[in-house]
């Protein structure tokens, strides 16, 4: 049986060579990281960006790299996932944008800050996280098993294909919903439908109306009102005319020639 | 009690149990705000509750843990603790630089770095303190009558966790590399060091409590602790997979934590079979209990729902989920908060003079927490596999998915009811065993447990 001393061998013995092991790896690794990091990418503007996410605790709420609480989204792909406009515009009033939802604190960043914190942001997001987050397995499938009841109208005149205004950058439009088959990330599963063919579904009064206040339209929309937000009235009147000038059937002639409505 | 320094353990164990109240309460503001009661978002959003929960459960366990060690030093080194003095004065100002730490969280002062949010001005604080507390033992064992290998492991623990916190403190402009070191304190403290200082207070109470021969529950005690550091060091890798970290950290932290489930199946074995050899006669149940407990919990939290979710293929889907906070809760509860309640348990009857060691409410006060914790885990557990499905593996918004688990957390807030109310049985026994007095040294408290021992 084990004596004593052969134990306490056993205990300093082995924590010795296992701590040097790690000592050695941890030596490797920090020689490494700047590569996998892209640690040359590191501009100032990235540091004060890491500087403000450490001095008001967003790891307190949010994750990134998986790591943090879990009370409010994982941000490490956000630049990418929502685009840096519509950040901008969520900053400066985060429950103008998830009216009646769970609450981020209302930072008084100014605009210099925020630019600060997206450039952090997006540096995190081209790290190389040996694959995390992964591509949900399922999502295919359950895109398969069928869009969401009244998202997309699949008859009727097939839309124009025309540059997308930089409005529905800026307006935020595109973190959610998929335009000319840009952006969209952020909204695939929550029903916010893409905009080419919204002339089938609504007029341009309609359009109108919706946008300047979904809530009013249809009480539980998860669409913020985003006029005095991140759009003018104006622009709302310019959105509305550009996505009813995508029908092919309403185009003026000068217009590229419009496709026939295709059979499926 | 035998001697008249080892008083200052009370104090420490008086203000562990506030804070632990306190860390309870910001638990629950931080449950109501996931069922949508956030009506105090204003002064306390999610983020100061968070920080002040867990920096709350660190200051408690380490009071704990430090009131043990000046319990148990003297009595190991069979002679007075060198400075009484300087041990009130640590106490105070420990205390002291935890409640600033807590207040600063209300107002948007800290560090921001998960369980280490103490600002760095309050960091070179907490080190000084915890050099005074370390050279107080410290020289206590070195001039003491007799070194045991308790003491010297108890010591080792403390002293390393100390050593480990100044990794926390070096500053990196890549947030990798932050988060790398991080990690050198928090996963080296709870699956490292203080598995070390655990395993002592196990082995103290194991040796008081049972009767069996010092000197074989203190060899167990170093093939436990060296199964520990084996598996627990580089299983820090669990923690380097997905933050940017070279890709042999997934193969390296996936053997080695899949291990570390092994060191706590020695720790529970070794204090069940301790148990079984002295017999339970010791006339402290409720301590017995609560080592007992201890043992078996930390294997089933920190152990076993550990492992559910520390290899690279499971971590991919479940790392930043509920599921983190479901193994969290039970390995904290079990491994560390238990091993604290069970040492308070067989001090005060000692520092008091009072027999309050096994009636209704410290029976109910064990069985409550428990059920309670159990409980709480399950909620979390539910809610973080529904999270995992939902978010991570079909790909619904974070949002919608919180929309749709939120049931769960009134579960949780139910479960916590019941562990609150255990807590507050102990305490309230805590309270009935009133002040240590200096005749508690004369009493018939210590008589009582003179067992025989068992080799």
């Amino acid at each position: 049986m084990l004596t004593k001393l052969q134990a306490k061998v056993f205990f300093l013995g082995g924590t010795a060579v296992f701590f040097g092991i790690f000592l050695v790896l941890t030596i490797d690794t920090h020689l490494k990281v700047p590569f996998q990091t892209n640690a040359k990418d590191i501009t100032s503007a990235v540091i004060a960006g890491k500087r403000i996410w450490e001095s008001n605790n967003c790891m307190g709420c949010h994750t990134l790299f998986g790591e943090g609480a879990y009370y409010a989204p994982e941000l490490t792909k956000v630049v990418e996932n929502r685009g840096k406009d519509w950040l901008k515009v969520f900053i400066k009033n985060p429950a103008a944008m998830f009216p009646g939802q769970r609450k981020m604190v209302h930072y008084n960043f100014t605009d210099e800050q925020i630019d600060h914190v997206i450039a952090f942001l997006e540096w995190c997001g081209r790290v190389d996280l040996n694959g995390f987050p992964a591509e949900p397995p399922l999502r295919d499938a359950l895109q398969a098993m069928g869009t969401p009841t009244g998202v997309v109208a699949s008859n009727g005149p097939t839309p124009l294909q025309k540059p997308v205004p930089a409005v529905f950058t800026t307006g935020t439009c595109i973190g959610c919903h998929q335009i000319q088959g840009q952006g969209g990330a952020a909204g695939a599963l929550i029903g916010a439908p893409p905009l080419d063919d919204v002339f089938r579904r609504k007029t341009r009064d309609q359009i109108i109306e919706w946008i300047s206040d979904p809530a009013k339209v249809k009480p539980d929309t998860k669409m913020p009102k985003l006029v005095g937000i991140a759009i003018t009235d104006a622009q709302v009147i310019e959105i509305a005319d550009w996505l009813v000038s995508l029908n092919p059937e309403t185009a003026a002639p000068t217009a590229a020639p419009a496709p026939a409505a295709q059979p499926k | 009690m035998k001697f008249q320094s080892q008083k200052i353990a009370y104090w420490f164990f008086a203000a562990a149990m506030l804070l632990l109240v306190l860390q309870v309460v910001y638990g629950f503001i931080m449950g109501f705000a996931r069922i949508g009661m956030d009506g105090l978002h204003g002064w306390i959003p999610f983020n100061t509750a968070r920080a002040v929960h867990t920096n709350l459960l660190v200051v408690w366990l380490l009071l704990g843990f430090m009131g043990s060690a000046y319990f148990i030093i003297p009595e190991e080194a069979d002679r007075e603790l060198m400075w009484p003095k300087l041990a009130w004065v640590q106490l105070i100002s420990f205390l002291v630089v935890g409640v600033i730490a807590i207040v600063g969280y209300h107002f948007n002062y800290w560090e921001g770095r998960k369980f280490l949010e103490i600002p760095r001005p309050l960091d070179y604080l907490v080190v000084i303190n915890v050099l005074a507390f370390l050279a107080n033992i410290g020289l206590t064992i070195w001039n003491g009558k007799r070194y045991t290998t308790t003491a010297i492991v108890l010591y080792f623990g403390l002293l390393a966790a100390a050593l480990l916190y100044l990794p926390g403190m070096i500053d990196f402009d890549n947030q990798t590399l932050d988060s790398f070191y991080r990690w050198w304190v928090v996963h080296l403290w709870v699956e490292g060091v203080w598995e070390l200082i655990m395993g002592a207070l196990l082995c103290y109470l194991l040796i008081k409590l049972t009767g069996v021969d010092r000197e074989v529950v203190e060899k167990w005690l170093y093939i436990i602790v060296g199964l520990t550091f084996l598996s627990g060091i580089l299983g820090t890798g669990h923690h380097y997979y997905y933050i940017g970290a070279p890709r042999y950290w997934l193969m390296i932290g996936g053997i080695f934590s899949a291990l570390e489930p092994l060191a706590f199946l020695g720790m529970a074995i070794y204090a069940l079979s301790m148990a079984k050899k002295g017999g339970r006669r010791h006339p402290n149940k409720a301590a017995l209990n609560w080592t007992l407990g201890s043992a078996i919990m930390s294997f089933v939290g920190a152990g076993f729902l550990g492992f559910a979710h520390t290899l690279p293929q499971v971590n991919m889907y479940t790392h930043g989920t509920l599921v983190t906070a479901m193994h969290g809760h039970m390995a904290f509860w079990g491994a560390y908060a238990m091993i604290n309640l069970a040492m308070i348990a067989y001090v005060l009857p000692i520092l008091t003079g009072r027999k309050l060691w096994d009636n209704a409410a410290s029976s109910y006060a064990f069985w409550l927490s428990n059920i309670g914790m159990v409980a709480m885990t399950g909620a979390f557990a539910v809610a973080g596999i529904t999270q995992v499905n939902l978010e991570r593996r079909m790909g619904l918004d974070f949002l919608a998915v919180q929309k749709e688990i939120e049931i769960h957390f009134v579960g949780l807030i139910l479960a916590a009811c019941l562990f609150f109310l255990g807590i507050c049985l102990y305490i309230y026994n805590f309270w009935r065993h009133g002040l240590p007095t200096d005749e508690a040294a004369q009493s018939d408290v210590r008589a009582a447990e003179d067992l025989p021992t068992v080799s």
